[in-house]
């Protein structure tokens, strides 16, 4: 019981201290490919301590409301991802949960911006669902071959499994799924080709248009919370998860450092485009393990 | 990092984190934004110093002015900076601003940007080098240790004066003020 | 500059000056009177592509000078085949003292805004155009800022110096 309760509290803050540190090697890595020096790899805790030493402006109570639903959405996520050994949620759901709180993040951004009234929140909002209505459907059929082949909806026992089996992404039928979900990676965390909700250059950040100070410290938060789902999410269902913290965390890096190098030489996609790719490739793939998956099965 | 900064982070960590994440907002005031982008590339990286363009105020704690100011960017520039959030911190790059520049008997532009919104520190040239932007910023750095740089106090001091300044110039605003100003400001506005 | 275009304006037209000023431009000088219709005729000889329309002010002849520059897209009209790119400049005087002319937007439609920046800028007014308010400027002039007699400087101290400091510098 005492562990369970250290577990809920150790994951999440664990987690934010991931997915900063990615945060800022993000920017430390693509300021090098660029030739150039970046800034320091802690620079995401120096923004978020400035932001909240600023006197923001609040725009009503749903303005603050909505940063913190989509805030909770986030860390509840998390508390079913396991991490390591670290798995405080395991056993009430699994993939199922996570596939639907996913989206909760989105739509607490919506229900702030729906109080702050600026145009470019809209325009940033209905991309972000529109994307998130391209990347679900391939993601549907990659959990539903995962959840086939392994007869489980629990990711502890598709971990559990891939002790003895090997790991998922080199096993016959779920490396097409594997592939399909490192193809819409990108659009999950919404980073380079698919972050055309949060354009600075087109809808001045989108969203977070109207968030300043105390607010966009939690955005920022929500944003590492983000990446450390996306990522979690594949090392646990293809590389199967790891023993201990540490070897989990090495994973994660690598998977996170290669899809930085497409990363930061990519442009942007229109939101036609991205949907056009994310229903291509990926979604045929995905669909090609599935049925490959249900032949072998039966 | 050595002992003396890690001391000073923990002393007074809302000095530190201010001087070393100066988010400029990317409002393009005049000709002296051609000189930003290669500031903010892979030539001379500002990234380095912290500095990164946001694209809306409420994101953003450095306002540089660069280039002249007409009559009606300086309506957009009060109204941008009074969207940015306290602490803030200006900066009149080009010597437009300073004094009127180029433009210095011009029938539409403004010639003293001092006079309507408060400045922390200018920066000569017209344009000037990179180099030059990246000595400003380590002044600003400087200037924020001692607690000098502050313009978003004596805009909140002397906000009378200043509204009366910005309705000389552009006649009647269309915005609120934004501290609360005694009613007979209004009269004593007539003369 | 095609001999064909000279004769028929010189002839259509009387009162009109055609001249070469070499490098493919010439200049057309008409009275203000027939300015309408000389604009008309030129746009059905294939110059539909108004360039520039700007004034001059000759304060000691007393008159202000609208100049209207006229080229044409379209090369392959057929009289014309063999002519290279020639720009056409239009000229018309009008006095000074209560300045008024005709509109142009029924001809060229492109012309609304450069006529209110004439009508803000030098103070010249236009009978039927639909819209003549302020394009740049943002403060009413008594004397329109681009005309020779308007003194930049007197101007800039009135206005712009007589704002005090917000703060007190002697601090």
């Amino acid at each position: 019981m005492v562990t369970k309760v250290m577990q809920i509290i150790l994951s999440p803050i664990l987690a934010l201290v991931v997915g900063v540190f990615f945060l800022g090697l993000a920017r430390k890595i693509t300021a090098r490919i660029h030739w150039r020096y970046g800034p320091p790899v802690i620079q995401p805790v120096i923004d978020m301590i400035r932001l909240f030493y600023q006197k923001s402006v609040s725009h009503g109570f749903m303005f603050d409301l909505g940063i913190i639903l989509s805030l909770a959405g986030s860390i509840v996520v998390v508390l079913f991802l396991p991490f390591g050994q670290i798995c405080p949620l395991s056993s009430s759901g699994g993939l199922l949960v996570i596939l639907y709180t996913m989206l909760i993040a989105p739509l607490g951004l919506a229900l702030s911006g729906g109080q702050a009234a600026n145009p470019n929140i809209s325009i940033g909002i209905s991309r972000k669902l529109i994307l998130s209505l391209g990347y679900e459907v391939p993601l549907l059929f990659v959990l539903l071959t995962v959840m086939t082949h392994y007869k489980t909806i629990s990711i502890v026992q598709v971990v559990n499994a891939q002790q003895s089996t090997g790991w998922s992404l080199i096993s016959c039928p779920l490396c097409l799924s594997g592939l399909s979900y490192f193809l819409i990676l990108p659009a999950i965390l919404g980073v380079r080709p698919f972050d055309v909700s949060s354009a600075p250059q087109e809808i001045s950040s989108g969203p977070m248009v109207e968030y300043g100070g105390k607010y966009l410290a939690l955005a920022t938060i929500e944003h590492a919370f983000a990446l450390f789902i996306g990522i979690a999410l594949f090392v646990n269902l293809f590389l199967g998860g790891a023993a201990n913290i540490v070897s989990f965390f090495v994973k994660m890096l690598v998977v996170f450092v290669l899809g930085l190098f497409i990363n930061a030489v990519f442009p942007r996609f229109r939101i036609e485009q991205a949907v056009k790719y994310l229903w291509k490739w990926p979604t045929l793939l995905a669909f090609l393990g599935l049925i490959i998956t249900l032949a072998i099965r039966n | 990092m050595d002992r003396n900064q890690i001391t000073k982070w923990f002393k007074a960590p809302a000095k530190m984190a201010n001087k070393y994440s100066l988010h400029a907002i990317y409002f393009c005031t005049g000709c002296g934004i051609i000189e930003v982008p290669p500031v903010i590339t892979s030539r001379w990286d500002a990234e380095r110093f912290g500095v990164i363009p946001v694209a809306t105020p409420r994101q953003a704690n450095l306002f540089l002015i660069t280039g002249y100011v007409s009559v009606k960017t300086l309506r957009a520039i009060i109204r941008t900076y009074e969207q940015m959030y306290e602490p803030k911190y200006t900066v009149g790059f080009g010597s437009c601003p300073v004094n009127g520049g180029m433009y210095w008997d011009s029938y539409n532009t403004i010639k003293h940007l001092d006079k309507y919104i408060p400045i922390d520190g200018w920066i000569a040239g017209c344009m000037p080098r990179p180099e030059a932007i990246f000595i400003a910023v380590t002044h600003l750095w400087t200037l924020i240790d001692k607690g000098m740089a502050n313009g978003y106090i004596r805009y909140r001091e002397n906000y009378k004066s200043y509204r009366r300044n910005q309705e000389m110039a552009l006649g009647k605003l269309e915005w609120p003020p934004l501290y609360p100003i005694d009613s007979n400001f209004e009269e004593a506005r007539r003369e | 500059m095609n001999e064909r275009l000279k004769k028929e304006l010189e002839s259509t037209f009387k009162d009109i000056l055609v001249a070469d000023s070499g490098d493919n431009c010439a200049t057309v000088t008409i009275k203000y009177s027939q300015a309408l219709a000389v604009l008309r005729f030129l746009k059905d000889k294939g110059f539909d592509h108004l360039a520039l329309l700007s004034a001059v002010d000759w304060i000691e002849e007393k008159e202000h000078e609208l100049v209207y520059i006229l080229t044409r897209y379209i090369q392959n009209i057929d009289e014309y085949r063999d002519e290279s790119k020639l720009h056409l400049i239009v000229k018309t005087r009008i006095p000074r003292d209560e300045p008024q002319f005709q509109t142009i937007t029924g001809i060229f439609p492109i012309a609304e805004p450069y006529e209110r920046e004439i009508h803000e800028l030098f103070g010249i007014k236009f009978e039927g155009h639909k819209r003549l308010t302020p394009l740049f400027l943002e403060r009413g002039y008594k004397i329109p800022p681009f005309r020779k007699d308007f003194d930049t400087r007197k101007y800039v101290e009135e206005v712009f110096d007589k704002i005090p400091f917000a703060e007190n510098k002697d601090k």
